[in-house]
């Protein structure tokens, strides 16, 4: 970070070099060029702002339901928003989403906010991938809600589910207009999601028989044990929720009077906005390569890559390419998973920093795995240490490097059982030996930081 | 980070002027000065809304390394996203004054610094949301630490604030009360811990806490820093009655 002072030296050597012989446009055009830019940063600028208003629409959700703010939370939709809950059909409107969230959630349309003794309702509101539309008055998001849920002494509960929210601006203000809510499974603390066994969520749960739904849904969708995958609202591997500005080649050469120092103000300050797009274009490409991994989609995850992009994960190796990487990710399991398989890599706590010339970023991510194989299921845990390129205005992961924490069977936990990590597979090999020998939990140790303290602006030295 | 940017706003402004003073005589007609006034305007509008940009971003950072050095009790790096005069409360623990007392905290009440094999202690900072007051040099969060630890589980919310120190971004009162801790075998359901208190282990607090509350499986709703993002209200307090089983009867 410290060498953000230095951003700005090549464009002013640049300027220095061409001195101001290359005025040759006319005042009353560069006027209208630079207010033609000014407008298209002042969209640039609403568009990177509705990303982060949007982020904190879904973070307000999961903090007022954890509390049982159930009218708090619908207040967060349109006045005629549409709620999907899983198979039990569709709610509209906001009192009919309140009523709907203070059900499932335990709390009480007749008292103020709260939940009753011994009520767990903690919706924890992760990975969002935020795509707003060119126009900038409607937006997408997916979210993964990961749940503790219960009643003390009588259940203990996680909760997985996928969002695909509909987002609208009205007078100027951001809203839900209509919410996806997938349930993949409410498996019991017990034995956890691998002993689910098929149809659990097919059937309307308790909540819908009481309280019917105004709609019912589309269609219907097998939750977990089986592996059904929630439509996406983006696709390809180039999708507007990644784009952002291509990097800086050179900076533009700017006459020596008052509307030139305006234009070189402005290009400062619109290479600043292109990096501040440029991070939220990071954490939604990473958020988006987590979704695929969830449901082995190995082919649209390796495609994330650049072309000579890098995959190591634990100590498997190196694989280089995207044909290469999608071999490496097969170690998972088959395309597609098979029924019974869960893979939820769970993407959060990220630490991204674009460099000056909005070229390249890197990012540290925390990654908690929640799995189950052959009836079995398992808990992992890692740290990303990752980089991106920024490939004319798409970003791509150049080096996906996963440093595994722990990994261990879920019922001892990974404290009792822990699982070490495969070596480098025979029958699909790596390109490259592991570029860190390290073994995993028992063992612990301090993953490496891309990044210098972000107060003293010092590289860590391990404690 | 924001002091080197105005650092180099200024020495990019001083260049452009020296240019313009090398160069002065020899450029064409100027555009007014209205067109000139307006497009000032324009720019520095935009200004502040960009660096709010960077300034959510910047905050988050701070709180999301926090969570990585206390997985490896990485104290000294941890004490440092402090202000000299930073406060610090967590659970019932009561309050912790300084950036001294920060350090001490971690290094005597939970271990000394490194990783210790076979002992995993992560704290896994999610749902982070940030808000930069009207100030421009003060920040507050709402954040989740979920805790994955060889004792089980742990489900925290954070409300901090932050405070800008020459460009950079520091916790100046980290408080976090508890949801949730349980431990691995049953979850939840049974053998929660419903707080920690001042004497549960040293060192002791500079202050008593600044709330008294029973965590799962009773009710405590810490207060919400920010309007809703919707309608602009501040949520109230809960119900009194929540988390009494008379709730919603």
């Amino acid at each position: 970070m410290q060498f953000a002072s230095i951003r700005l030296l090549p464009a002013l050597c640049l300027a220095l070099a061409a001195g101001i012989a290359g005025a040759a446009q006319s005042d009353d055009a560069r006027l209208a060029a630079l207010k033609k830019r000014l407008a298209a940063m002042a969209e640039q600028t609403a568009q990177v702002e509705a990303v982060t208003q949007l982020q904190r629409i879904g973070r307000s959700f999961g903090y007022y339901v954890d509390k049982g703010y159930f009218g708090e939370a619908a207040d967060l939709f349109a006045d005629n928003a549409t709620f999907r809950w899983g198979n039990d059909g569709i709610y509209r409107g906001k009192s009919r989403i309140r009523e709907l969230l203070t059900r499932h959630g335990g709390g009480s349309m007749k008292e103020g906010p709260g939940l009753p003794f011994g009520r767990l309702n903690l919706r924890m509101q992760l990975q969002p991938v935020i795509t707003v539309a060119a126009d900038g008055k409607s937006a997408q998001g997916r979210w993964r809600e990961w749940g503790l849920l219960g009643q003390y002494k009588k259940a203990a509960i996680w909760g997985d589910a996928i969002i695909e929210d509909r987002y609208l601006l009205e007078g100027g203000v951001w809203k839900i207009a209509a919410r996806d809510y997938y349930v993949n499974f409410e498996a019991p603390y017990q034995g956890g999601w691998a002993v689910l066994k098929p149809g659990t969520f097919t059937a309307q749960s308790a909540v819908a028989k009481e309280f019917a739904p105004d709609s019912p849904v589309p269609s219907a969708y097998p939750a977990f044990p089986a592996v059904y995958v929630p439509p996406y609202h983006f696709a390809g591997s180039t999708p507007a929720a990644i784009q952002g500005r291509p990097p800086v080649q050179s900076s533009p050469k700017r006459a020596d009077d008052a509307l030139g120092r305006l234009e070189a103000e402005a290009d400062a300050r619109e290479l600043q906005l292109a990096r501040a797009q440029s991070l939220r274009a990071v954490e939604n490409l990473h958020g988006i390569y987590g979704y695929y991994v969830d449901k082995g989609q190995w082919k649209q995850a390796a495609a994330l890559f650049s072309r000579n992009g890098t995959y190591e994960f634990g100590q498997s190796g190196v694989y280089v390419g995207p044909a290469s990487i999608e071999r490496g990710l097969s170690l998972m399991g088959p395309a597609g998973l098979q029924e019974g398989q869960l893979n939820n890599f769970v993407m959060v706590q990220p630490i991204i920093h674009v460099d000056a010339q909005n070229r390249t970023a890197r990012a540290r991510w925390r990654n908690d795995v929640l799995q189950s194989r052959a009836g079995q299921g398992r808990w992992g845990g890692g740290i990303y240490e990752n980089e991106y390129v920024n490939e004319n205005g798409t970003w791509k992961i150049s080096k996906l490097h996963y440093h595994v924490t722990f990994w261990g069977e879920y019922e001892q936990g990974w404290g009792a059982k822990p699982i070490p990590m495969d070596p480098p597979s025979t029958t699909l090999p790596p390109d490259r030996p592991p570029t860190l020998v390290y073994q995993s939990f028992p063992k612990l140790q301090v993953v490496p930081f891309h990044f210098d303290h972000p107060v003293t602006g010092k590289p860590h030295e391990v404690q | 980070m924001a002091t080197n940017k105005i650092a180099s706003t200024v020495l990019a402004r001083g260049l452009v002027l020296l240019l313009g003073l090398a160069g002065a005589g020899g450029a064409a007609a100027a555009p007014s000065a209205a067109d000139i006034a307006a497009v000032e305007k324009e720019l520095s509008a935009l200004a502040p809304r960009i660096e709010r940009l960077e300034d959510l971003h910047e905050v988050e950072i701070v709180q999301h390394a926090y969570g990585y050095y206390v997985d490896k009790a990485q104290w000294k790096s941890l004490a440092d996203l402090f202000a000299d005069d930073a406060t610090l409360e967590i659970g019932g623990k009561g309050v912790f004054l300084g950036k001294q007392r920060v350090y001490q905290y971690m290094n005597e009440g939970m271990g000394a610094p490194g990783p210790r094999d076979g002992l995993l202690i992560d704290h896994q900072q999610f749902q982070c949301l940030p808000t930069i007051l009207e100030d421009g040099v003060t920040a507050r969060a709402r954040c989740i630490a979920f805790v994955m630890s060889s004792g089980g589980w742990g489900h925290v919310y954070y409300e901090n604030v932050y405070r800008k120190y020459d460009g950079k971004w520091k916790v100046q009162t980290l408080h976090g009360p508890f949801n949730m801790y349980s431990g691995y075998r049953q979850g939840w359901v049974d053998n929660v811990t419903v707080n920690t208190y001042p004497e549960k282990f040293a060192p002791w607090p500079d202050l008593p806490p600044t709330v008294v509350y029973l965590t799962y499986p009773s009710y405590y709703a810490e207060p919400f820093h920010y309007a809703n993002p919707v309608t602009g209200k501040v949520a109230p307090p809960p119900s009194p009655r929540a988390g009494g089983e008379a709730f919603g009867r």
